[in-house]
């Protein structure tokens, strides 16, 4: 019975921090809530691999929006430790031994109080989820209940219409690097979780000022 | 830790002066408080004359263009692209801006908070030179040489003084029309109102026969006294002019002058040579005058209120009024007359914010629309007693229906408070973190329903039913129909009339808050969190009183009185044997309110929790002063209520 262990297990017990964590949405989000007046977080994962089942998190970084704005003060990144090193991760990210890990209770228990009732909003972001979710699990939390945006679908939205399929895309038409060359954002630090973060937050400020030219006002709009 | 997002904008920062100024540790703490913001082409970042806001700034990518209105077309003044430093100087002077700033393409923009500012400019020389330079060469810091600023660092001083918001501005301002129209007695109304009509103006002044003023008429006058009477409009003017006037000598001073019409609720004061109506005629001011000459005055606000359903619009009006009340506090004005003011014009969002709702609701719900309603305020919003954007506590009560309608009614109700409560938040008030706001489905209910809810309250005086009683009790109607109101407190004082031991429980839970000084008589502070070692005013020094003066008043059966220092006033008629004591009760209120308020100023925040420490001698002994009257009352309702025989 290692540490590790905890990783596979299944629900775990419910701790005070989830549970404080689930109170925050006795009260959803009014639809007519202008999108000036919502909370966004825009947070970026990088993982040893591309299987939320097997891999872990190796890094993660978040900053806030707000009212068209990003709050350079509210950034935020942890790097964690894994039992696995993914090989092709560690080529991608060049993280090989972070010195500041951090203890995967204190991410968790930081990160949902971080998370609050905001809108959670990445480029991918069912696969950042997906990854926040296994990793919160031993601590009793079923699943993130926060609205979910992805910057890719709302990418694909405002520029090809609603009823837009992905599937016919070029490849690689939206991914973050071809998104942001399309809406000059400069690609600093890419590849790390709070540099990718700092990136989508700069697209979705550029996408949601798209939106509100194409009659996108409110939470209900934005969400639909 | 490292951070690689703060990292990314300090080193853009650090290319441009006077960032390139600041050493590696300063420049990373001002990287920390950025914010990045983004402008589509087109968008204003801000406008001639708005308030400053909290941040200047400085292009990062884009192009932001400082434009002033000439004759109708907008003239662009400077072109500010990659690492140009704008909006400075209305910041640092705390004036309105000066010009309007507009994004010529998509930019992105860092805001740098003046706050973290102020502190560099202190410590660092060479920054505040290079702020000086902007200055002297006029109205935007753009990237300068060093050079040109040492004649400027005499102007740099500490944030002016002067923000324009004196009450009376200088007479220089005032702007009457000296082109007086008039006609002599004897004329008919038919002809007075052609020469108006020639001259395109709203009233005409009727003289003597020596040119003396006797009286006015309005376009107003025509209306009521002529047209919806069905008189013939060649009757003579003298039969329907308002007279006597009011007449002025010019050089009253503006302050005589706008007072004198104030008081008299006049629409248009005369301005004659030796003011008084025997003499000839020099001018005419009218309210519109004033209202033009009075760029922040209440009455401006309140104005502009009444003609916008601009949420936008509400909410930078709303910010107005934050400056003018601490004007106010700053300059001692009195507190009942500042209360007023700003409850006025909170009150005032509320209804326009209930008019836009029902213009947006209603067509889709004609059944529902016409239903009598009221919304109602609480706690020290409906005590008229909220000075800043604090916690939203409100409720809305509707008459009954019939029982099958009862559910469509309420969501309909429900609707217009969820988006009544939206534009108070977006005008900058609060959420209550308890929810007690008229959006919950809990405080939207029909007359009956309350009645029910206000009675269990009294009948089973539980913790938290006096806790909500302590609340609700001190509701005041804002919007709608008063009387369901009205109807609400008499069945409350019927209540309380047939149940009287409620009072009893009442007043043990008004003496449950800890009292202010220790036994050493120095300040209680709070023990841990986030406030800890400060002094929580508003638990332990304004609760105590307010609870003190809304139980005794209740006591006594006083209906319509909600606020704390005039229920004091009150009190002190109605027992002339504490006159002294509830008189200073009442100031030591006003005296915490205004401390309050000023504390939330400074802190930017609520004000609540004040650290006895930064409060000067003076101030602290002022702050202990008001505690005296907290404990004699609080004595006098342990005896009065026999609070020590009651089982808790």
């Amino acid at each position: 019975m290692g540490f590790w262990n905890l990783w596979r297990r299944e629900i775990g017990p419910k701790t005070a921090f989830v549970s404080d964590y689930e109170k925050g949405f006795k009260k959803r989000i009014p639809n007519i809530r202008a999108i000036e007046h919502l909370d966004f977080v825009v947070l970026d994962t990088e993982t040893t691999g591309l299987n939320p089942a097997e891999d872990f998190i190796v890094s993660f970084g978040a900053v806030k929006v707000r009212g068209y704005a990003i709050q350079v003060e509210s950034a935020l990144e942890y790097y964690l430790d894994t039992p696995k090193k993914g090989r092709e991760a560690i080529k991608v990210h060049e993280i090989l031994y972070h010195y500041e890990t951090y203890p995967i209770r204190d991410f968790g228990r930081d990160v949902l109080q971080y998370l609050g009732n905001s809108i959670v909003v990445g480029h991918h972001i069912g696969f950042d989820v997906a990854m926040l979710e296994k990793t919160f699990k031993p601590f009793g939390l079923s699943r993130l209940q926060n609205p979910i945006l992805d910057t890719l679908n709302l990418a694909v939205r405002l520029e090809k219409g609603p009823h837009y399929d992905i599937r016919g895309a070029k490849p690689n038409e939206y991914s973050l690097d071809s998104i942001c060359m399309r809406y000059q954002i400069p690609l600093d630090d890419r590849h790390t979780a709070p540099g990718d973060a700092f990136l989508t937050a700069q697209l979705l400020l550029k996408l949601l000022k798209l939106a509100e030219s194409k009659g996108i006002r409110d939470f209900e709009a934005l969400m639909r | 830790m490292a951070n690689v997002i703060v990292n990314r904008v300090k080193e853009f920062l650090r290319r441009f002066p006077p960032f390139s100024f600041l050493s590696e540790p300063l420049l990373l703490s001002v990287a920390r408080e950025v914010e990045v913001q983004f402008y589509a082409k087109g968008d204003f970042l801000f406008h001639k004359d708005d308030l400053p806001r909290k941040h200047f700034f400085i292009v990062k990518e884009g192009s932001i263009h400082l434009t002033e209105k000439r004759e109708g077309k907008s003239v662009v003044l400077e072109f500010c692209d990659e690492g140009d430093v704008f909006g400075v100087l209305a910041l640092l002077g705390k004036r309105p801006y000066i010009l309007d700033a507009c994004a010529a393409e998509d930019s992105l923009v860092y805001g740098i908070p003046v706050s973290v500012f102020e502190k560099i400019l202190e410590e660092n020389q060479r920054v505040s030179l290079y702020f000086a330079a902007g200055f002297a060469s006029g109205q935007v810091v753009v990237r300068t040489d060093l050079s040109q600023s040492q004649k400027a660092r005499k102007l740099f001083s500490l944030p002016s003084q002067d923000n324009g918001l004196l009450i009376f501005t200088g007479q220089s301002d005032l702007n009457y029309s000296k082109n007086v129209l008039t006609c002599e007695v004897g004329i008919s109304v038919g002809e007075a109102a052609k020469m108006m009509k020639e001259k395109d103006v709203s009233s005409i002044i009727i003289t003597d026969t020596s040119k003396f003023p006797i009286g006015i008429i309005t376009d107003k006058d025509i209306r009521n006294r002529l047209v919806a009477e069905g008189k013939n409009f060649d009757i003579p003017v003298e039969s329907i002019m308002t007279q006597p006037v009011m007449t002025m000598q010019e050089n009253s001073g503006f302050s005589t002058l706008y007072l004198a019409m104030i008081k008299n609720r006049l629409h248009h004061l005369i301005i004659t040579a030796d003011g008084t109506d025997k003499s000839p005629i020099t001018g005419i001011l009218s309210d519109h005058d004033i209202l033009l000459s009075q760029g922040n005055s209440p009455s401006v606000i309140i104005h502009a209120l009444l003609n916008t359903l601009d949420v936008k619009e509400m909410a930078k009006l709303r910010d107005k009024a934050e400056i003018l009340l601490s004007y106010y506090l700053e300059n001692e004005v009195a507190m009942d007359f500042v209360a007023n003011i700003i409850s006025e014009i909170n009150d005032l969002i509320i209804k326009r914010a209930i008019l836009i709702a029902k213009e947006k609701h209603d067509p889709a719900h004609p059944a529902e629309k016409n239903t009598k309603f009221c919304f109602l305020s609480l706690g020290s919003e409906g005590r008229e007693e909220q000075l800043l954007r604090t916690d939203l506590d409100n409720a809305l009560v509707f008459e009954d229906v019939p029982t099958e309608r009862l559910a469509d009614v309420k969501s309909y109700f429900l609707l217009l408070a969820e988006e009544v409560i939206e534009i108070l938040l977006a005008c900058g008030f609060h959420p209550c973190p308890a929810d007690m706001m008229a959006n919950n489905p809990r405080w939207c209910l029909p007359l009956s329903e309350w009645k029910g809810q206000f009675s269990s309250w009294i009948l089973s005086p539980n913790q938290e039913a006096l806790m909500h009683a302590t609340i609700f009790f001190d509701f005041r109607a804002i919007a709608g129909q008063k009387d369901l109101a009205e109807a609400l407190s008499f069945h409350i004082y019927d209540q309380i009339n047939e149940k009287k031991i409620f009072l009893n429980f009442f007043a043990k839970n008004a003496l449950l808050n800890p009292p202010p000084l220790g036994f050493f008589r120095d300040f209680i502070v709070e023990k841990t969190g986030e406030h800890r070692d400060k002094f929580d005013i508003k638990l332990r020094a304004m609760m105590p009183l307010a609870d003190a003066a809304r139980l005794l008043l209740l006591s006594h059966r006083v209906v319509g009185i909600n606020n704390t220092f005039r229920r004091f006033e009150k009190l002190a008629e109605l027992e002339p044997q504490h006159e002294s004591l509830f008189l200073e009760a009442g100031k030591a209120y006003e005296i915490l309110m205004r401390m309050r308020a000023l504390e939330g100023f400074k802190s930017q925040g609520s004000g609540r929790y004040i650290a006895p420490g930064s409060l000067g001698k003076l101030q602290r002994q002022l702050l202990k002063n008001t505690f005296a009257p907290i404990d004699e009352i609080q004595k006098i309702i342990r005896v009065r209520f026999q609070v020590d025989y009651l089982l808790s």
